[in-house]
């Protein structure tokens, strides 16, 4: 339950309840317009009725907004791409203000991202990047039916917080197919021993 | 020689410049010019390079010479824009595409650069004849919503008149009808349309447009068009036909949005919205089945959602509150039941207490039937969910406290801090990237012990709130809100190196800068030891304003590409944003705050003097805003109490619009009175466009007329010894107007030297100054030198008074009133430098025969720094008195609540280490820089 709107570039101002959380990142000014300036139509705020900010998130699947039941507060940042069987819906960033938490948010907007992707966009899986480090969101993911389809190196500059290594600055790439993919052909059970490097995927 | 040979010998000129080797590209520059000395391209390749390594001088000259051949070729042109741009002269790039646009008007590229470069410079007049241009040539639909919305754009300039602003809407209006497809076929253009249509206040056509078919899909798929069409209806009065499709979409379609809710209310009284006192009976029997059928509505919604989501018992507490508000409720114990159903649903999720507080301000009965429940709940607790529980019946009831006395609030304080030791015991397992589920106990312990702070002003309890918090970041080291009430109680304590190790552990980047800056940066001069020479806080400073570099260097980019793309609805946004970064209070709030460290740091010379004085008079021309986030820091105080935030100001206040005004002032007219620029020659030295002009003030009005107004308000911002010093420094300025007014060498002869200066940088003189019969200094006055008036008592007790002041002080618990006062006494004597340094030149004194008056400012100099000295020393001393084991001792025994309750002494001693350690620093340093500062000018 929350008051959807659009996301406005002025909303930079005010995200810093999400964006001061340690597993979101705070792009430069470019990232946000630049999302902003290809797909308004897809970004959006959730704020509580107080009118703090509780997410906000750009995805370009149209009908986010038709189907508003992801009345939570989320960060989605997304984008479709890919070629043929590459073609997929892209979530670049999910994440849930603390006190906003377990309140099944982070459910519900996946649920709406991969009924976009599977239904208007026709894709035929869904992905996302998540910190090799962030044990609590893989979990999530995967109980969502999201598997690790490979490891990309040093995908995330370094956390800075010690003992973590690799894990902090690595990255899973995790997928769920759609219905488009009836033989699962976008996963493979192996995904996590399949180690890329940064430079290999845009 | 053939054009591929040329480009192979230029290509790595571009190599090179993208490498950032910008020497290299000069080198090979300056040997391709000896072969083609006429190029143009390689000479803007030239000019690109001389820029970026800072040569501005030389490459203006460059940079005039392509213009003047007014190039058309695409390498050149984009050589030169990046030229232009980073000397900022966005005016000349427009001119330099129009002349190309000009010479080749069908090449649609260079209209659209025109276009784009208009567009960069703000200046939608120009760039919507462009685009109309563009459009009648290329007959493209696109030109001719450029033109729409460059005339839109227009109209939103704030100098234009409400008249131009109705014509301009109407023309736009007129170009739309006149597009040759209909605006529906896209949603930006929609969207473009329909704000046209509201702002000349033409509902019924947009109530029009929006009924069609398409303009329903519309809005069913875009966020934008359906928030305008909400506007439309509502000003059409269409209420109850909103509350009807919020409605379905909330029981067909299962939408949450809580704007649908509102909808449905809003037309659940929509009888009783018409203002009239008394309601008619019908309309009031009406609305009382409104309200019977909306809660029935939202009881099925409550029902099918359960736990999941909140919004159907949310809506009814709303529902509650506006019936009540009509006078419609019969059930005088509803409000209370409906809270403890959402509390016993929602009670144990972390938003509970935001979701219920504008409900609970109740009436005495009520409110004592919610505490009574609120204090049945148990408050043991063996799981997350019972812990969230307890915190929120903590939270719920500490807002209600109406009021707060030491003997209850240390009892809270105490149980906080316990319940916190014995909830940190769910939260062992956790990943170290994890935050405490214990953590808001800890705020709250924190919130208390501020309270208990404001209310006996002993400072014990800021030492048990730090130490607290501390050992809190121990156990939950990502929890931000923990850090930034740290950092605001460092601050108070007078121990900044502190506050700043914490700001720094905060992962705040890009445009959090702006926003969150003021954490660590406001007033920070107080606290800056630049004087000595440690630049940490000048630093800091700078680098929060990479922002705005950023800002200035990337958003133009995007309102192109929006423009490009055509999303309408987001150049007034991106324009807005730009604007609001581009004058950001904070930004010049952080720009004072290094000019005091500047010139704390640096020696006084006329460069500073004239650089400082040209920046800050733009920045006196901006209308600022307001970016600043303080509601991130957690507030738990009880409403009837000032917040978190209001309670931890350093010198309770926080610097203002008035605040940046007066320091402005007092600044711009000490370094204007110290300088020799005055308005025309500035006019000849400046090198990129002016800022636009304000278009708020009223002709006629001199900028002195501007700089020596104060009104109070603006002065109620200040601490009391900041007011002391603008005192001061205006009394000063007033003293010494006409001596610096008389001895300031004319025109012509600074524009002389500053020609002679450049022609011995560059080898060519300044262009566009014709240089006449200067001969130095030699110029003869008409008029007699002005007489000898004695100072004014403001400026010559100023600084006893001062000291007198940090006397009262300098013993108090806290060091940052005593350290204030020797900052303002320090930033006095400064301003007195500048006002002076004019007079230390012998020949000055001696051709304008003002003995007497030097004589009269070396005894005012001497005094101010007799005083100084005293404060330094006593500065000194006491951070001597603060690295002792004394002191940590005092501060672990003020803690000793804490170390009952479970928390380690040693850890507290450490604490107590770190804390008495940075005042020591702070203050051992602040003293030892007055001191070097006087030692600097003691001299003559």
């Amino acid at each position: 339950m929350s008051v959807l709107r659009p996301f406005k570039a002025s909303d930079m101002f005010k995200f810093n309840n999400i964006n001061l959380d340690i597993w979101t990142e705070t792009y430069g000014i470019g990232f946000y317009l630049s999302y902003l300036s290809r797909w308004p139509d897809l970004c959006c705020v959730q704020e509580a009725p107080s009118g703090r900010m509780m997410s906000y998130g750009t995805s370009p699947q149209r009908p986010l907004y038709t189907t508003h039941t992801h009345t939570r507060p989320y960060t989605v940042l997304g984008k479709a791409e890919g070629m043929g069987p590459e073609w997929h819906g892209h979530v670049t960033a999910l994440t849930v203000a603390p006190e906003y938490r377990r309140l099944g948010l982070a459910r519900k907007m996946m649920n709406l991202l991969e009924l976009v992707s599977d239904e208007i966009y026709k894709g035929f899986f869904v992905d996302l990047y998540v910190r090799c480090a962030n044990k609590v969101a893989i979990e999530m993911y995967e109980g969502m039916g999201y598997s690790v389809y490979r490891r990309v190196r040093e995908y995330y500059g370094s956390l800075g917080v010690g003992k973590g290594g690799r894990d902090e600055e690595d990255a899973f790439d995790m997928r769920k197919p759609l219905s488009r993919d009836p033989n699962r052909r976008s996963v493979r059970p192996n995904g996590r021993d399949m180690i890329v490097s940064a430079h290999d995927v845009s | 020689m053939s054009t591929a040979a040329l480009e192979r010998q230029i290509r790595p000129i571009y190599d090179a410049l993208d490498t950032g080797s910008n020497k290299s590209a000069l080198v090979t520059c300056n040997k391709l010019l000896k072969k083609y000395p006429r190029n143009e391209l390689i000479k803007a390749l030239k000019a690109l390079a001389l820029v970026r390594s800072q040569k501005v001088e030389e490459a203006l000259i460059l940079c005039d010479e392509v213009l003047e051949v007014k190039p058309t070729s695409d390498a050149t042109l984009t050589a030169m824009m990046h030229v232009l741009r980073g000397l900022g002269r966005h005016k000349d790039m427009v001119k330099m595409f129009e002349e190309a646009y000009k010479q080749q008007p069908l090449n649609e590229e260079l209209g659209a650069q025109t276009f784009f470069a208009n567009v960069r410079a703000g200046q939608w007049k120009s760039a919507q004849l462009v685009a109309t241009r563009m459009n009648k040539q290329f007959q493209d639909d696109r030109y001719l919503y450029w033109t729409i919305i460059c005339t839109v754009l227009q109209a939103e300039e704030p100098g234009t008149q409400p008249e131009m602003r109705n014509i301009l809407y109407r023309l736009a209006q007129r170009l739309m009808v006149s597009s040759p497809t209909p605006s529906y076929i896209n949603a930006e253009r929609f969207h473009l349309h329909l704000s046209i249509l509201l702002k000349l206040n033409l509902v019924d056509d947009a109530h029009k447009l929006l009924d069609s078919q398409v303009g329903k899909n519309i809005c069913a798929t875009n966020l934008s068009c359906n928030e305008l069409r909400r506007e439309v209806w509502k000003l059409k009065g269409l209420v109850k036909e909103e509350g009807e499709q919020a409605k379905n979409l909330i029981t067909e379609k299962n939408d949450r949005n809580w704007l649908e809710f509102l909808s449905l209310l809003d037309g659940t009284f929509v009888e009783l919205t018409g203002g009239e006192v008394a309601p008619s009976e019908e309309a009031l029997e009406a609305a009382r089945t409104n309200v019977q059928e909306t809660k029935e509505l939202l009881l099925r919604v409550v029902e099918k959602d359960g736990p999941k989501d909140r919004s159907g018992l949310l809506a009814l507490l709303e529902l509650e509150k506006r019936t009540r508000v009509h006078g419609l409720s019969d059930d005088k114990t509803r409000l209370v039941c409906l809270l403890k159903e959402y509390f016993e649903k929602i009670g144990d999720k972390a938003c509970c207490y935001e979701d219920l507080k504008p409900y609970i301000e109740l009436g005495s009965d009520e409110l004592a039937q919610w505490t009574s429940f609120l204090d049945a709940v148990s408050t043991s607790f063996s799981t997350g969910k019972e812990l969230r529980r307890l915190i929120n019946v903590y939270k719920l009831q500490r807002y209600n406290l109406s009021e707060i006395t030491l003997e209850a609030e240390t009892t809270r304080a105490t149980l906080y801090t316990e319940k916190y030791i014995e909830a940190l015991k769910l939260g062992v397992d956790l990943p170290t990237t994890e935050l405490q589920p214990a953590d808001d106990l800890v705020l709250l312990a924190a919130s208390s012990y501020v309270s208990l702070w404001k209310l006996t002003n002993d400072d014990g309890y800021l030492y048990t709130a730090t130490a607290l918090l501390e050992y809190a970041l121990t156990k939950s080291k990502q929890s931000f809100l923990t850090r930034l009430m740290l950092i605001r109680i460092y601050r108070l304590l007078g121990a900044p190196a502190q506050a700043l190790e914490h700001y720094r552990a905060l992962p705040i980047k890009q445009v959090q800068n702006d926003t969150l800056s003021h954490f660590v940066l406001s007033r920070s001069s107080t606290f800056s030891l630049a004087a000595t020479g440690d630049l940490t806080f000048a630093t800091e400073c700078l680098e929060s304003t990479q922002i705005y570099l950023s800002n200035s260097q990337e958003t133009g980019d995007f309102i192109i590409r929006a423009f490009t793309s055509e999303k309408y609805s987001q150049i007034p946004e991106f324009i807005i944003f730009e604007d609001r970064l581009e004058n950001s209070l904070q930004r010049d709030l952080v720009k004072m705050e290094h000019l005091r460290m500047r010139l704390a740091h640096e020696n006084m010379n006329s460069d500073i003097i004239d650089m400082e004085l040209i920046e800050l008079k733009f920045i006196f021309d901006r209308v600022h805003h307001d970016n600043r986030d303080t509601a991130i820091l957690s507030d738990y105080q009880p409403r009837s109490s000032p917040n978190f935030n209001e309670q931890t100001l350093l010198f309770n206040t926080f610097e203002g619009f008035g605040f940046l005004r007066t320091m402005l002032k007092v600044y711009i007219r000490a370094l204007q009175q110290g300088s020799d620029l005055d308005d025309t020659v500035e006019e000849k030295l400046l090198i990129g466009d002016r800022p636009k002009q304000r278009v708020d003030l009223a002709s006629g009005v001199t900028l002195r007329d501007r700089l020596i107004v104060q009104p109070e308000e603006d002065l109620e911002e200040l601490t009391q010894d900041e007011a002391l010093l603008v005192e001061f420094a205006s009394a000063l300025a007033d003293w010494l107007e006409v001596y610096h007014d008389y001895t300031r060498p004319p025109p012509a002869i600074v524009l002389a030297e500053a020609s002679k200066q450049t022609e011995l940088k560059t080898g060519h003189p300044l262009k566009g100054i014709e240089i006449t019969s200067a001969n130095g200094n030699g110029h003869k006055k008409d008029e007699e030198s002005p007489a000898f008036v004695e100072p004014p008592e403001v400026v010559t007790s100023f600084f006893e008074d001062i000291k007198a002041r940090f006397d009262e002080v300098k013993d108090a618990n806290s060091p940052v009133e005593a350290l204030h006062l020797a900052a303002v006494a320090q930033e006095a004597f400064l301003i007195l430098i500048i006002e002076t340094l004019r007079f230390k030149n012998q020949t000055v004194v001696k051709q304008n025969k003002l003995g007497t008056l030097v004589a009269s400012i070396k005894t005012i100099r001497t005094n101010a720094i007799s005083n100084l000295k005293d404060i330094s020393t006593d500065l000194v001393k006491r951070g001597e008195s603060e690295g002792t084991s004394e002191a940590r001792k005092a501060f672990v025994e003020e803690c000793s609540g804490i170390i009952n309750a479970g928390i380690d002494h040693d850890f507290v001693l450490n604490i107590a280490k770190k804390e008495t350690d940075a005042r020591k620093k702070v203050l051992e340093g602040f003293g030892k820089g007055i001191n070097r500062i006087c030692a600097n000018y003691t001299s003559s």
